[in-house]
């Protein structure tokens, strides 16, 4: 059960001290007040012996006074007993009450009994004690005491033998022939205890205060620290492991200090750690990314010259062809020439060696045209470079090294090239090895005497739709296998045989693409081929000349 | 040296300067040119050669499929191939039609008139 919000908004301070004061107020209220009633009491006791001795021995001294009826006697008498502390007044009646003496305050004399049933007697002799209230209705006791006399019983044969020894012990009779009153006050034993009351109220007020006092100094040593340490667990919890718990006493609250101290300090520590692990990782993470992206670069290239390697049959034809041409006319000019005198050439003759030199100088083009194309597409594309490009040249460039690779394998090709394809922002070297790859992986699935059609549409921008190249290479192979579908753009998946391919073909392939921004899919059916779309996006990539064409 | 005029060499290339050069160091035969594998076959099914030069890879017809055609209509016929690749299967599938010599792009003016003036020199009908 929680506490009342109140109490649970006081501080640790001040429920000591309202406990403390408490305990300390029931405390001395009980411990007071019984000190007061037994001081009350004893007082009371000893007023009423004091009382009683004083009204006995005034009734006893009395008796000859009230026996003749002597004012003056008796008057002596009081005046000696008025002199006594707490006496108000002192009166010796007869006993048909008529006063024979008086001294004191009249006032009190004439008082009326205020409690007339506590006249019994007190103890065993014959005191009584009445508790009185005077007209000005102040409290006080009454005791009274029977002034008695003795009187001789004297039988009549006794009469005139008053002395007679052998007449055996006389009998006497006591006979009551009056009354002493003392008045006492009670102003003395109230003023007593009141002014026990008010020393223990102050008493306790005095302790209440000092208890808060010590309580207030000792919650406070035992609270600053903690204060503190919440001040310095604040400022931790907001970064600041700077601070320090000043440790002064070495009790359980200077333990925590230390323990505190010890928890900053070793926190410090991790954070100085995580730091430096955090810096570490950074550094760690560069690194590493900058060894992937080599790893990448060096990957997408060895692929490339892997594809190369594939191509080497095509580009040497591509390459023979010419160089044959070169060779042969060289040759033959030489030959020409060395058959004939310079003098016996004829008009003939010389268009023949300028038509030998044309075809050289042009076959000699076709080789440059050659290896420049093979230099573009082996280019290492560490950093790419993106350039103005139409996808239907690149397409053509491609087909240079692959054309031939095909015709070898008895694959026809079809093009069906969109004419209006407008220029795109793309790496040539990059798209061309995306698209030898995916023509090489058709080749490789394709039976002789199949067909091989290479689609490129251009889809103009619709609504949402930014606008692309489709190109499709639809081939006549065995096609892929459904479950194998799914893995062909994994790296390093392949189902030739081992050290026919790398594996890496297409998922460098799908890499390319997606840093164009486009898309590669396949779909395949088994025994009829094998379609793969490359759609590259126009968006962002259409450079502005072509797009004043486009948009109407 | 043979009479040139009395031989009759069909070249097939798709490669219009191969079928040029060719037939300008062959100007003394009787020279006749198909640029692929279809033309040389209607030009085989008119008339009959001594020998024919061919390249093999060339789109639609190979010249394997000329060769084979050649040899079957006309079994006389000699056969040299010449090809951008040195691959053994283009050469090795060939063989089996009794193909007199086989020369890789590029070659030389003396290697092709010394296969030739070779290959016609040859008991005709004779499988290489």
């Amino acid at each position: 059960m929680k506490p009342p919000l109140m109490i649970r908004n006081i501080g640790l301070r001040d429920k000591f001290v309202v406990v403390v004061s408490l305990v300390i107020i029931c405390s001395m209220t009980i411990i007071g007040g019984y000190l007061i009633s037994r001081q009350n009491e004893i007082y009371r006791e000893e007023l009423d012996n004091r009382g009683r001795a004083l009204v006995a021995n005034l009734a006893y001294n009395a008796e000859y006074g009230v026996i003749l009826e002597s004012e003056a006697d008796l008057e002596d008498l009081l005046k000696g007993i008025a002199r006594a502390d707490d006496i108000i007044y002192a009166v010796i009646c007869a006993t048909d009450g008529r006063i024979l003496a008086d001294i004191g305050d009249k006032l009190y004399i004439d008082a009326t009994e205020r409690l007339p049933d506590d006249g019994a007697a007190v103890g065993a002799d014959r005191v009584e004690r009445h508790f009185m209230v005077s007209a000005g209705g102040t409290e006080f006791i009454e005791m009274r005491y029977p002034v008695q006399t003795k009187r001789q019983q004297i039988s009549r044969e006794q009469l005139g033998i008053v002395f007679d020894a052998q007449a055996g012990p006389v009998e006497y009779d006591l006979e009551t022939i009056g009354e002493a009153r003392v008045g006492l006050t009670l102003d003395n034993l109230k003023r007593e205890v009141s002014r026990s009351q008010t020393a223990a109220i102050l008493l306790t007020f005095m302790v209440v205060l000092s208890a808060i006092i010590i309580m207030t100094a000792f919650v406070r040593i035992i609270t600053q620290p903690v204060k503190s340490l919440v001040d310095l667990t604040d400022q931790i919890s907001k970064g600041d492991l700077s601070k320090k718990v000043a440790v002064v006493h070495h009790d359980e609250i200077g333990l925590l200090g230390e323990s505190f101290n010890r928890m900053v300090e070793s926190l410090k520590k991790s954070q100085l750690e995580i730091e430096e692990y955090n810096r570490t990782l950074e550094e760690k993470i560069i690194e590493r990314t900058r060894e992937l992206e080599d790893a990448q670069t060096q990957l997408i290239q060895s692929e490339k010259m892997a594809g190369i390697g594939q191509l080497a049959a095509g580009v040497a034809h591509e390459l023979n062809n010419p160089l044959g041409g070169i060779l042969g006319y060289a040759q033959f000019a030489l030959e020409k020439m060395d058959k004939k005198d310079l003098d016996n050439l004829t008009i003939k003759d010389y268009q023949a060696f300028k038509r030998y030199l044309r075809d050289i100088e042009t076959q000699t083009r076709r080789c440059k045209a050659i290896v420049q194309n093979l230099l573009k597409f082996s280019r290492s594309s560490s950093k790419v470079e993106f350039q103005d490009i139409n996808i239907n040249e690149v397409l053509e460039e491609t087909l240079t090294f692959t054309e031939h690779q095909l015709m070898m394998n008895q694959i026809s090709l079809r093009r069906e090239f969109d004419p209006k394809m407008p220029l795109i922002q793309g790496n040539p070297g990059q798209l061309q090895q995306v698209f030898t790859n995916i023509i090489l992986n058709g080749l490789h699935a394709s039976p002789s005497g199949s067909e091989l059609a290479i689609y490129t549409r251009y889809l103009p921008p619709l609504g949402e739709f930014p606008g692309a190249m489709e190109i499709a290479f639809v081939d006549q192979g065995h096609g892929i296998e459904e479950e194998n579908l799914k893995k062909i753009f994994e790296p390093f998946f392949t189902t030739k045989e081992v050290g026919k391919g790398t594996g890496l073909g297409l998922s460098v392939s799908y890499g390319i693409i997606k840093e164009h921004g486009g898309e590669i899919k396949v779909k395949s059916k088994i025994d009829e081929g094998t379609t793969f779309t490359v759609m590259i996006p126009l968006e962002k990539t259409l450079s502005a000349v072509d797009k004043s064409k486009i948009e109407p | 040296m043979l009479s040139a005029t009395e031989k009759s060499i069909l070249i097939v290339d798709d490669e219009e300067v191969m079928r040029e050069f060719l037939s300008d160091v062959l100007e003394d035969f009787d020279v006749d040119k198909a640029c692929d594998g279809q033309e040389a076959i209607d030009k085989l099914k008119t008339r009959t050669y001594d020998l024919i030069i061919t390249d093999m890879k060339m789109p639609g017809i190979s010249g394997e499929e000329v060769v084979q055609f050649a040899k079957e209509s006309h079994p006389g016929t000699k056969v040299i191939v010449i090809s951008g690749y040195s691959s053994l299967f283009s050469v090795g599938n060939t063989m089996g039609y009794g193909i007199t010599a086989f020369l890789a792009k590029p070659f030389s003016i003396k290697q092709i008139r010394t296969e030739v003036e070779k290959s016609l020199s040859a008991p005709s009908g004779a499988n290489a």
